[in-house]
């Protein structure tokens, strides 16, 4: 429909009208969207140190595989170790390589901007110096070779030697883009607009966490010996809280951890999605829409609104899920004061009951009852009195920005 | 209502909180509790549709082919704010976007109000109505979704276009003198004095004033008052058959064209003007004249449909006692399954009137969405022309109207008839 429709002839702005369109070019270097992506970076960056932090550092991390490869063949890897983070210790050694996955996926990002036709030039280059990188030198000295003895030969084994190098620098890199997935896709994602790549790092690091989880149960991570031993294992269930709300301990800080990852995870998710909804609605507006004062002023509205309730919504989500956390503490000391029973006594040491079905139930509990306050209390009302008293008048607003010629 | 992603999200939460607590996963059960967490603040905040719209049309009517530009006033009355609302005018499918867009998204604070604008063009006579303006509300996240809509509509009537058509071959032989006769001092064919006036080239030499000529020495002709007032009765086939053709292409919108543009034009000469439509029933508006009988005929002929089988001489019969003595009769009709056309006519020829038979031709219609074999058309199109003679034959002036054929073009053949 957006190529159908011509400029909308018939509305003149004049007045003191902002010249502000929704083309995408325009759209693309508005604060709020910028925000957003820079909301979403923050916390696809944010999501992963904390994975990594909580699950792959000294365990499971690519330096620790880089050092069983260069033991098992007995030479060092390509890769450099500023680049790889090797001889540093815990987070640090993901933060060049971080930095380096970040602007992989920026550059790709990038890419998708370009034409089809440089994108083509772009891909072929990137498969050309590939194939050089990997085979070049071995096909220029076995055949510089086979031209000075004039003969024809298979290659030798000092030729077929030189692939080694391009061989180990090749595997080097796909563990590193392995281990650096959900950065570059998500950067790709958020920058280069692309849903696919939001949904691959997302689904690259449930995926992850959920193979983790598996490999973790008892049962399984018995059977896997040495290398089961290897896996971090969360032992948040048995320590004491320490991080809480108005003097309130509510999680412990393993737990914090955990919680922020999932918080993390929607934060990046609603961002990175929101970027694009809105995009795409002002992409297929119609030339005239995209001029037109009041679908700018509404972006406006919407994107403001959308950046309140990532900080709003998605902070009150987090805290939300705190408290259903330690709901369960509050509970049983709560009928251990009032009742003085032994049962709660009893209950708060069954580790089994308190620290799992006991936490779950009732954190399920504390969110239902969350879930009825919207039915107990009025919100939408609390909401529109606070925007009364921010906003005495209302109509003061209204500034008469545009004036249009009348039909 | 939840949203397929709340479904989603909130499926998902339970199934990692169960699986949590079945492999001892502190990771899965925080990861499906912070999701359900999600849901839970969420639905604390809906969108609402209290909003109050007004539409304003840049005219009730319009000719066929015309534009309409619509403006949407959507004021949020609320003293809270309308979260993403997708705001939808319902435009009738006959009507065509031209420019603009008649939905919008939007997000409302209290007392705000947006305009949402677009124009319409109208490729289809007949009686429309815009609205309702549907509305769907979505939280932020696109957690839960509500629909709604504002029962507000907009009639508009779009009459069939007006075709100029060139002066007129058509005069009563019996000029009113007495009933319902108006003043006419505009020039035109008569025989009163008007008033003198240069020579142009194409004016008759009968008509120069000589003395006039002599006494300034420039050319000068009279020119005459028209005569008297005529009374002309239309009637417009709209029976079923008149529907072959494309929506845009059918005798009956070609019938509805010519009778608004013959209409209009009689009336702008003062004339009175009837109009007859046959189909399904008889509608008849008795003859008058001015600007009210001009709205009442493009109203008429902007609801007729094709519709029923009643035959001309049915039509004729029951009107003809009521149509002044000699007035100019015009049936507008494809002339195909009706075998009385030919009795009717000769029956309105004989009582005095001037009959002209405006037929458009239903088998080139037929020909825009069928292939017709050659043979088939010849023989079809040669039955056609049999039917037409005849009704020449009767008295009556045919006119053969192709549909590629323009309005005045096809009004010169009565000539050739």
């Amino acid at each position: 429909m957006a190529e159908d429709v011509q400029v909308q002839s018939d509305v003149t702005i004049t007045g003191s009208a902002k010249s502000r369109t929704l083309h995408l070019k325009t759209l693309r270097k508005q604060w709020q969207i910028i925000t957003l992506q820079i909301i979403a970076t923050a916390a696809l960056v944010g999501m992963y140190l904390e994975v990594v932090s909580t699950y792959v550092v000294g365990t499971i991390d690519h330096t620790i595989l880089f050092s069983s490869i260069e033991s098992l063949i007995g030479s060092d890897l390509p890769l450099g170790n500023w680049f790889t983070g090797q001889g540093r210790t815990g987070l640090a050694r993901f933060f060049v390589p971080l930095a380096i996955g970040l602007v992989v996926g920026g550059l790709m990002a990038l890419v998708a901007y370009q034409t089809p036709k440089t994108q083509q030039r772009l891909k072929l280059g990137f498969i050309i110096t590939l194939i050089t990188l990997l085979v070049g030198r071995l096909i220029l000295g076995w055949l510089t070779g086979m031209i000075f003895s004039f003969d024809i030969r298979f290659p030798d084994d000092g030729e077929l030697q030189t692939l080694e190098w391009p061989l180990l620098m090749i595997m080097s890199l796909l563990i590193m883009f392995v281990y650096l997935l959900p950065i570059i896709m998500g950067s790709r994602g958020i920058w280069g607009l692309s849903k696919k790549s939001i949904a691959w790092a997302i689904g690259f690091t449930l995926l992850f966490l959920g193979i983790h989880a598996i490999l973790t149960f008892p049962l399984i991570k018995s059977q896997l010996g040495d290398y089961g031993g290897a896996l971090a294992t969360l032992e948040s269930q048995i320590s004491q809280p320490t991080i809480g709300l108005f003097g309130i301990k509510l999680v412990t800080s393993e737990q914090f951890g955990l919680i922020l990852i999932a918080v993390l995870i929607l934060v990046f998710q609603e961002s990175a999605f929101g970027v694009i909804k809105y995009l795409e609605y002002a992409f297929r507006l119609p030339e005239s829409c995209k001029r037109d004062p009041e679908y700018v002023n509404q972006m406006d509205n919407m994107l403001n609104t959308h950046l309140m309730h990532t900080f709003g919504f998605l902070g009150l989500t987090g805290i939300a899920t705190m408290v259903a956390l330690g709901f369960h503490s509050v509970l049983l000391s709560l009928v251990s004061d009032t009742t003085g029973s032994q049962w709660a006594g009893q209950v708060s040491e069954s580790i089994e009951l308190s620290l799992t079905y006991g936490l779950v139930i009732s954190a399920v509990m504390f969110l239902s009852f969350m879930a009825l306050l919207r039915y107990l209390i009025p919100w939408q009302r609390i909401w529109g009195f606070t925007y009364s008293l921010r906003n005495n008048n209302p109509s003061e607003n209204e500034k008469p920005e545009k004036e249009f010629i009348e039909f | 209502m939840w949203t397929r992603k709340a479904a989603f999200t909130f499926t998902g939460g339970i199934a990692l909180i169960l699986i949590g607590m079945m492999i001892s996963n502190n990771q899965m059960m925080i990861l499906g509790l912070a999701l359900i967490a999600f849901i839970v603040v969420n639905s604390w905040i809906s969108g609402h549709g209290d909003v109050e719209v007004q539409r304003t049309l840049s005219a009730d009517n319009l000719y066929k082919g015309d534009d309409l530009y619509v403006e949407l006033l959507i004021t949020n009355r609320s003293n809270r704010k309308t979260q993403l609302l997708e705001v939808y005018d319902n435009i009738p499918h006959e009507m065509k976007l031209r420019s603009g867009l008649n939905q919008m998204r939007l997000n409302l604070s209290p007392g705000e109000s947006a305009r949402i604008r677009y124009v319409l063009r109208c490729p289809l006579r007949g009686h429309y109505s815009i609205g309702p303006v549907s509305l769907r509300s979505r939280n932020t996240f696109n957690l839960g979704v509500e629909e709604m809509f504002v029962d507000h509509h907009s009639d508009i009537v779009i009459f069939p276009q007006i075709k100029e058509v060139e002066e007129a071959f058509l005069r009563s032989r019996t000029p009113k003198m007495y009933t319902g006769a108006t003043t006419l001092r505009t020039p035109g064919q008569g025989s009163e004095f008007y008033s003198l006036r240069e020579y142009v080239p194409g004016d008759p030499f009968k008509n120069i004033n000589w003395k006039a000529y002599a006494r300034t020495g420039e050319l000068m002709v009279n020119e005459k008052c028209r005569d008297a007032v005529t009374d002309l009765y239309l009637l417009i086939d709209s029976r079923d058959i008149a529907r072959i053709g494309t929506v845009l292409k059918n005798p009956l919108e070609m019938s509805t064209v010519s009778a608004a543009s013959l209409a209009a034009f009689f009336l702008k000469r003062r004339d009175s003007v009837a109009l007859g439509i046959y189909g399904e029933k008889l509608s008849y508006l008795p003859p008058d004249t001015g600007d009210k009988q001009y709205f009442k005929i493009l109203s008429a002929l902007a609801g007729v449909s094709a519709k029923g089988e009643m035959p001309l001489q049915a039509v004729t019969n029951s009107l003809s006692g009521r149509f002044s003595r000699g007035s100019p009769v015009f049936v507008i009709s494809s002339c195909e399954g009706d075998g009385t056309v030919p009795a009717a006519v000769r029956d309105l020829v004989g009582r005095g009137h001037e009959v002209t038979v405006l037929s458009p031709s239903s088998i080139d219609f037929e020909r825009l969405v069928s292939r017709i074999p050659r043979m088939s058309y010849e023989v079809l199109k040669l039955e056609r022309q049999n039917r037409l003679t005849t009704l020449a034959g009767s008295g009556a002036q045919v006119i053969d109207w192709m549909p590629d054929m323009d309005l005045s073009q096809a009004l010169m053949q009565v000539r050739g008839y």
